[in-house]
């Protein structure tokens, strides 16, 4: 149970005045923005959005000032993330670079590649995106195909990545591969993290429409693509541990348990006070959001003192993802037959009943996060 | 992620008093509740013996000031006490003693010696105090060991008294909870108070049904964290087919529920905790936040409660169905306390009433602001 701990986080008065700051900007900057792109919300993109964030100084907040960064604490950070979330600000061209990739180059290569590419980060210009599943390798990551030779300067790379979340928009692709044969008795030995320009030759990118019929996912074509040496992500053969520090400042953010928080807020705008089943049932996701907000915040807490709640922010993510999930069909329990077609509720209920499936999958499967909590709680 | 000290990160270290607190709670209640006292309680409902043992230790006067001949202990220090009477089920009004003298002490009046019960005027049943407060009239169901204790609180309106339950005008009829712990009908009959004065608790209008759900909910949580690691372990030992039991992915993921749902109340027992502490101190600027706090971990305790139950029954199989295995001790308990001072259903009625109330606008926040009744005085 001591892995499943976490402790309260108290936010200081600078935080708590920044997010008054964040809330102007955010009221006067998306004062026009419809439920329905609200509704988005992770997943809405908006190039000029992302810029405004970084001019703000709200982008690689936590990073020091030679990568860009603004060297503010990691709960600054949180409160302007918490509160994009809950407008459903439009983060997602930036998001992954900013969330994840900044931070692993910052930390595995602090000499050549964050200071090349993590300010244009911090400026909300540079996107990335992240080359990790295969066509056969989804939760087993272990099992990647795509291989790396050396030759004079660099490397090739052949293979072929899927899933990949804004790679069409993206100035590079954080790349997982071989880049030594495969070892069954060390089956996360010889795999590296290499950072692969997209513009390169050799690069061919194909859309995968999601259920919607919109574009986020992609597939990532590598043939020959020469990649330098100096592109290579810390050292040769850590991509395994790599990879590891990266999903875990992917499980325990506030966008884990916010997602559907438009669809909860427009429940609240036409729910009737007097009915008891309506009172009950958002008083009920009332709960879970104050529990899980807490939660989040806490494991915000323990990494910005440098203790890695990795297990626990497994369950955060587990458990947002249940919260998250059950809108749509609360949505519907509540209001299924009788919404207004084309209103804000029914035009942020058609989108998340059909983006919701893809919570509990994205970021590590529910199965998957339950066999981690499993191991935390001492099963063997 | 990055080396900057977290501003004003609140890292939830225990105090010393509260270390000694939960030591010494801990080595009395792990030698003195074995299965077999356990079992005595369910045939013949004595207490005596084991209340004299807690009264030794000086726990049930933890809040009474020292001025008054208590420890002066705080709420938050006693939180390892409530949660130990349900990881112990200790069948003990130790609990409801504890928040009667923290009442009784904040009216100014004298604490008794002995076991105090807790009645809340407007709650399950007519009782009421008379105009003048000077005596009590009506009836009190479910009223918590009520004859363990020799005494009881009242609260009603802004009016707090101590009523002696050995008044000859008092009529009982006995009843039980589903663990068997004394939950009488008292019916009053003009009966005279022992004591009584005013109780200002800004923003609240029935402390002791607020209280009592805060109790309910902190023992819930000390149950449910019994019920786990009874059924953790047993999944390790439990051997089928050649493997333990716990090593099946479909049991994995039941246990793993059942950690996060005990997560959520964890979480929001320990924020309401601190919270209800600091305002009990007088160091709350917002009184509603309590309410809040209470009504997240009453709803999340509860439900968690149901889920727990059923899970850990689940991986005990038959024999966690049997008289003579003691999971019954636990799930019993939490099936009574998850509707004690309230069920999950209605306190979710409260907080999903607010939260409609606030609308889209003001519900995050009312979220961040644990709040949702900003504009009101007095709310429960």
């Amino acid at each position: 149970m001591q892995a499943l701990d976490i402790r309260p986080c108290t936010l200081d008065t600078r935080s708590e005045t920044l997010r008054a700051e964040v809330r102007a900007f955010l009221s006067e900057t998306l004062q026009d923005l419809p439920a329905a792109e609200r509704a988005r919300n992770w997943n809405g993109v908006d190039e000029s959005f992302s810029l405004k964030l970084g001019a703000r100084g709200w982008l690689g907040m936590t990073w020091p000032r030679r990568y860009g960064g603004h060297e503010r604490s990691a709960l600054e950070r949180y409160v302007v993330l918490e509160e994009l979330l809950a407008a459903g600000a439009p983060v997602n061209a930036h998001w992954i670079a900013e969330r994840q990739s900044g931070p692993l180059l910052i930390r595995f290569s602090p000499d050549n590649l964050a200071p090349r590419i993590c300010p244009g980060i911090a400026r909300g210009e540079t996107y990335i995106a992240i080359g990790m599943s295969e066509p056969d390798v989804g939760s087993d990551l272990a099992a990647v195909r795509t291989r790396a030779d050396k030759v004079v300067g660099g490397w090739r790379v052949n293979g072929q990545k899927i899933w990949t979340t804004g790679a069409h928009r993206a100035q590079h692709m954080v790349t997982l591969l071989r880049t030594s044969p495969r070892d069954e008795t060390h089956r996360h030995a010889g795999l590296s993290q290499f950072l692969v320009d997209l513009s390169a030759p050799g690069i061919t990118i194909r859309p995968i429409l999601n259920m919607l019929g919109e574009h986020d996912y992609n597939e990532v074509f590598l043939e020959d693509v020469f990649v330098p040496d100096r592109d290579v992500i810390g050292q040769l053969g850590d991509g395994w541990k790599q990879v590891g520090a990266e999903l875990a400042l992917e499980r325990s953010g506030p966008e884990r348990y916010l997602s559907s928080t438009q669809l909860y807020l427009e429940m609240l705008d036409v729910a009737d006070p007097l009915d008891a089943r309506h009172a009950v049932s958002l008083g009920r996701v009332a709960a879970r959001y104050a529990a899980l907000r807490q939660m989040s915040l806490g494991i915000a807490g323990m990494l910005a003192r440098g203790e890695n709640p990795a297990i626990a922010a497994t369950l955060v993510k587990d458990q947002g993802a249940v919260l998250e999930q059950s809108m749509p069909d609360l949505a519907h329990e509540l209001f299924g037959g009788l919404r207004t077609p084309g209103s804000p509720l029914d035009q942020t209920l058609r989108y998340i009943t059909q983006t919701a499936p893809s919570f509990s999958l994205r970021g590590g499967t529910r199965e998957i996060l339950r066999g981690i909590i499993a191991r935390g709680l001492g099963l063997r | 992620m990055n080396s900057l000290e977290p501003q004003g990160a609140d890292n939830g270290a225990c105090s010393e008093l509260q270390t000694m607190i939960a030591d010494s709670v801990e080595r009395l209640f792990s030698r003195a509740i074995t299965p077999s006292v356990l079992a005595d309680f369910d045939t013949h409902g004595r207490i005596d013996d084991l209340w004299q043992r807690v009264v030794d230790s000086g726990l049930p006067h933890a809040l009474v000031p020292e001025h008054a001949g208590g420890s002066g202990a705080s709420l938050l220090d006693v939180g390892a006490v409530l949660r130990a009477i349900g990881y112990w089920q200790a069948p003990l009004p130790l609990g409801e003693t504890l928040l009667a003298t923290a009442l009784l002490a904040r009216a100014g009046l004298d604490i008794p010696d002995g076991p105090i019960s807790l009645i809340q005027a407007g709650r399950l049943g007519d009782v009421r105090l008379t105009t003048d407060a000077r005596a009590v009239q009506g009836c009190a169901e479910q009223v918590p060991w009520s004859r363990a204790c020799r005494w009881a609180v009242i609260a009603d309106a802004g009016n707090i008294a101590l009523v002696d339950l050995q008044h000859d005008s008092l009529t009982r009829s006995a009843a039980r909870n589903f663990a068997n712990e004394q939950r009488d009908t008292l019916c009053f009959e003009h009966t005279p108070v022992v004591a009584t004065a005013e109780l200002k608790l800004p923003g609240v209008s029935e402390p002791v049904w607020l209280l009592g759900a805060l109790l309910r909910a902190c023992m819930s949580v000390g149950a449910l964290e019994s019920a786990l690691d009874m059924a953790v372990g047993y999944a390790n030992e439990r051997v089928q087919f050649g493997k333990p039991i716990g090593r099946q992915q479909a049991l994995q993921q039941l246990l793993a529920q059942m950690a996060g749902a005990i997560g959520l109340a964890q979480m929001t027992t320990r924020i309401a905790l601190g919270s209800t502490s600091d305002y009990l101190e007088g160091r709350l600027a917002q009184p509603h936040r309590i309410l809040f706090d209470i009504a997240a971990a009453k709803v999340c305790a509860s439900e968690a409660a149901s889920l727990g139950c059923s899970v850990a029954h689940q991986v005990h199989g038959s024999i966690g169905f049997t008289h003579e295995h003691s999971l019954h001790q636990v799930t019993r308990r939490l099936w009574s306390w998850r509707e004690e001072f309230g069920s999950d259903a209605q306190w979710a009625h409260l907080l999903g009433s607010a939260a409609i109330e606030s609308g889209a606008q003001g519900f995050w926040n009312g979220l961040v602001e644990r709040d949702l009744w900003r504009s009101h005085q007095e709310v429960a």
